[in-house]
């Protein structure tokens, strides 16, 4: 009976496997660095999580809808390169936040070229992604071809140093995009995404706007990635064709981690935002720990594996089928 | 009564096969009318035109005398044509309330949903049928975990929720049982008086006749006879249907009587047997016998079926010819000889996209060697498509290419290719035609002619009766009533079923 209550808060709760994941990282992290808990190295991890936090939001958008959008990488990358070579290192703010805006520009527009090719062409999104991302990083590599660039120091110090009322800045972004969320979740636009990502044909039969449903969701992912490309080049504060290659499986990951299922139709947000957050801390032990980087990948594929099979083998355990 | 809605020389093409040449309906205001035809006759396909999921390709829709066009259902639906589908529209993951309300959320002025009011117009809408579940639901349940008669009650409430003025209920008291489907009619009864048309779309004749106040019969994709109720037969209707007359009489006829039985070897006992559903079955079957279960839906005999397939994770002892076995995959059973034909051909009995020939023979590639023997697969299979009497464009064609009744013999076929001992069926006729269901009665009263046993699950409580030597009636997971002999009547099958009927009469 223990087991079956627990898959039952499971069920509501999907999130809950990467909070006690996150809350174990957590602990191995504050053991092995004494510092953690301070305001400084506080801020310090937030403000590096941040990206991929927000990646992976757009990332669980897609996959709540059904899809799943491989190209996040590469649509980091070019934003990264664009703000890199046309802002400079000595370029002035205003210069800076109109590329910004370019920026985001750009990302609606590789996610509406994704959202075309999966909901009006109805090609395989996989593969689809798969193939925009080359064309995103192709892109990126002929703004910038070789690592280099900058944005000017002040803009980087303001996203590194803000802290309102000593809180980091990553966690107002984070309320924000929650705020964004809870709105969306509660408004007919989530219930819309919920039903194309649970059953695509009976929302079409119901009258559900499936094709639109499922192209804005990539716009959705385009945005935010553009969001978390603008993040990580204030980060750190130059440019890097290959920045967001080894992102789109962490994104991935993180959904995963946060128990949004592949299927569609189940899971949120938050819990991609705990998964995110928890992959990081995992990468930061590993650095810790002063063990090779490449442990960093094994671990990575190790989790986004025994996420994926864990319901599988629980019910294994259990000896029924459904 | 003026005239709602009039369908006129429907016509659509699939690529090159013709599901409708010239479909025809008429349905007036306050009126049920009863859409019949055998399975690929093409009602699905004339339902689907009204309610604009499909697009027609030729002839006319008239909504008030005006010529119209529904391009989407979502068209249809705003000139209020609401619809009951048989292959459900509901999403498994949302909640009840969600379901029946998308795409008409009630919003507050925010733009967010008005939770309270979904969940009060809910509430109101499932009174409707209250008191014919098993449990009673709340509007915040997740339609995954209902049963298959609630789903189709769920999906009957979201069409009605729109206010239509015309309803299409296609097949939708297929899964229901007797109770609901009484309540069903009380209230297509009421809404009849307030003026809404209705087209009712079953295979059942006792329901059509129960209900409907004018028929459309179609056959082949044409409309071959309408009229009022009143003035036909069952059986003129079912001649309508079918082009040879072959007529309703399929009632086995050496049925074995409880003496005769005795004198037949034990094939199979089951002892206590129990899972979440079932609560200790106890069951003996004889070699050669015809065992039907009966009862109201989901009471467990889809589990009892599926446990001893060694489907289902189970409790208790399983004994064949004497000898103890526990299955724990269907492998196991079907190396036993016992066949399994489950009731969701779509799900669970084909492989849609591949073809006839893969399908007869997926259980028997080993007969054939590696490299496989095509040409003597090949004869076999043809051999199975001709005793099933197959109608089919080839045996290369995909499953899918075959009407209801047709796909269902391919299931069956598959396992006689492996001269099973032990048929389990789960439902299998349901959905499919009357032509075909008499080929399908005359193939069970074969086997058991053969000597091989079969334990019969059907939701149509005439096929248990005419065809079974003894019916057991289950209740809540249990085994309510023992059918033999003269006892096996439809009335006492129904009052066995319904159990608080049969204790009143004790009383």
């Amino acid at each position: 009976m223990n087991r079956r209550r627990w898959n039952q808060l499971l069920l509501r709760y999907p999130f809950l496997f990467a909070l006690i994941l996150l809350s174990v990282a957590i602990l191995v992290n504050a053991i092995l660095q004494p510092t953690f808990f301070t305001r400084e190295s506080l801020n310090n991890n937030m403000r590096v999580f941040l990206p991929l936090m927000i990646l992976a939001v757009g990332q669980a958008v897609v996959i709540l809808g059904g899809g799943i959008d491989i190209s996040v990488g590469g649509i980091l990358s070019i934003v990264n390169t664009i703000l890199a070579t046309q802002v400079g290192l000595n370029g002035s703010p205003e210069k800076m936040w109109i590329y910004v805006g370019l920026s985001l520009l750009a990302g609606l527009a590789a996610g509406s070229l994704n959202g075309f090719f999966v909901s009006v062409l109805r090609l395989q999104p996989i593969i689809t992604t798969y193939a925009t991302s080359f064309l995103f990083f192709g892109i990126a590599l002929y703004i910038l071809p070789n690592p280099g660039g900058g944005i000017p120091q002040a803009i980087s110090g303001l996203y590194r140093n803000t802290t309102p009322l000593g809180i980091p800045l990553a966690i107002y972004v984070i309320v924000l995009i929650l705020l964004g969320w809870y709105y969306l979740r509660h408004s007919r636009y989530g219930r819309y995404l919920y039903a194309v990502g649970g059953k695509a044909e009976a929302a079409y039969e119901t009258g559900v706007p499936v094709v639109g449903i499922q192209f804005s969701t990539y716009v959705i992912s385009g945005l935010m990635a553009a969001i978390a490309g603008i993040a990580m080049s204030m980060l750190t504060g130059s440019g890097n064709a290959d920045i967001g290659s080894a992102m789109t499986l962490n994104s991935v990951t993180a959904v995963v981690i946060g128990g949004t299922a592949f299927s569609g139709g189940v899971g949120g947000i938050a819990g991609p935002i705990i998964g995110a957050m928890t992959l990081q801390m995992i990468m930061n032990i590993i650095s810790f720990a002063n063990i090779d980087t490449w442990w960093q990948t094994f671990v990575n594929a190790l989790i986004i594996v025994i996420a994926l099979a864990l319901p599988g083998l629980l019910n294994l355990i259990q000896g029924r089928k459904k | 009564m003026t005239v709602l809605l009039s369908a006129q020389n429907i016509v659509k093409r699939y690529g090159g096969v013709i599901a409708l040449s010239d479909g025809n309906l008429e349905v007036s205001s306050g009126e049920v009318v009863a859409l019949v035809g055998a399975n690929g006759s093409g009602k699905s396909t004339l339902s689907k035109i009204i309610n604009g999921v499909v697009v027609l390709d030729g002839g006319q829709l008239l909504l008030d005398g005006v010529p119209v066009q529904f391009p989407s259902p979502q068209a249809a639906r705003k000139m209020g044509i609401a619809t009951v589908f048989q292959e459900l529209s509901l999403i498994p993951q949302m909640s009840i309330a969600e379901n029946i309300w998308l795409t008409r959320e009630p919003l507050h002025p925010t733009g967010t949903v008005d939770q309270k009011e979904v969940t009060e117009r809910t509430k109101r809408l499932l009174k409707l049928f209250e008191g014919t579940f098993k449990t009673e639901l709340t509007p915040d349940v997740s339609v995954s975990s209902l049963q298959p008669d609630e789903k189709q009650i769920i999906e009957i409430l979201k069409a009605i929720s729109v206010d239509p003025r015309i309803l299409i209920l296609d097949e939708a008291t297929a899964s229901l049982d007797s109770r609901q489907v009484s309540r069903l009619f009380e209230l297509v009864a009421t809404w009849k008086l307030s003026g809404k048309a209705i087209i009712f779309v079953s295979h059942r004749m006792e329901e059509i006749f129960r209900i409907a106040d004018t028929y459309s019969v179609l056959r082949n994709g044409k409309t071959v006879g309408s009229g009022k109720i009143k003035e036909v037969t069952e059986k003129e209707l079912v001649n309508l249907m079918i082009e040879k007359a072959s007529v309703f009489t399929h009632a086995r006829q050496n049925r074995a009587g409880a003496k005769e039985l005795a004198q037949k070897p034990v094939y199979l006992t089951v002892n206590a047997l129990a899972t979440d559903v079932l609560r200790g079955v106890n069951l003996q079957v004889r070699r050669g016998e015809l065992l039907g279960l009966g009862g109201l839906m989901g009471q467990g005999q889809r589990e009892l079926l599926r446990s001893i397939f060694g489907y289902i994770h189970y409790h208790g002892t399983i004994n064949i010819l004497g000898k103890d076995v526990h299955y724990r995959h269907p492998a196991d059973a079907i190396k036993d000889r016992t066949a399994f034909v489950p009731g969701d051909r779509g799900k669970e009995g084909l492989l849609y996209i591949r073809s006839i020939l893969e399908n007869i023979l997926l259980p028997s590639w080993k007969e054939f060697g590696v490299p496989t023997r095509m040409k003597k697969a090949h004869e076999v299979a043809v051999g199975v498509g001709e005793s099933l009497n197959l109608k089919m464009a080839g045996l290369d064609e995909p499953v899918s290419s075959l009407s209801g009744g047709n796909a269902q013999k391919v299931v069956i076929g598959k396992w006689l290719k492996r001269k099973p001992q032990l048929l389990l069926l789960d439902d299998p006729t349901k959905g499919v035609d009357v032509g075909t269901k008499a080929e399908f009665y005359k193939l069970l009263a074969n086997l058991c002619d053969e000597g091989k046993t079969i334990i019969f699950y059907s939701s149509d409580d005439e096929e248990l009766v005419g065809l079974c030597d003894r019916i057991l009636v289950m209740h809540d997971g249990n085994i309510r009533t023992e059918l033999v002999d003269r006892m096996i009547t439809k009335r006492n099958l129904v009052a066995a079923s319904l159990g608080a009927s049969e204790e009143e009469q004790h009383e």
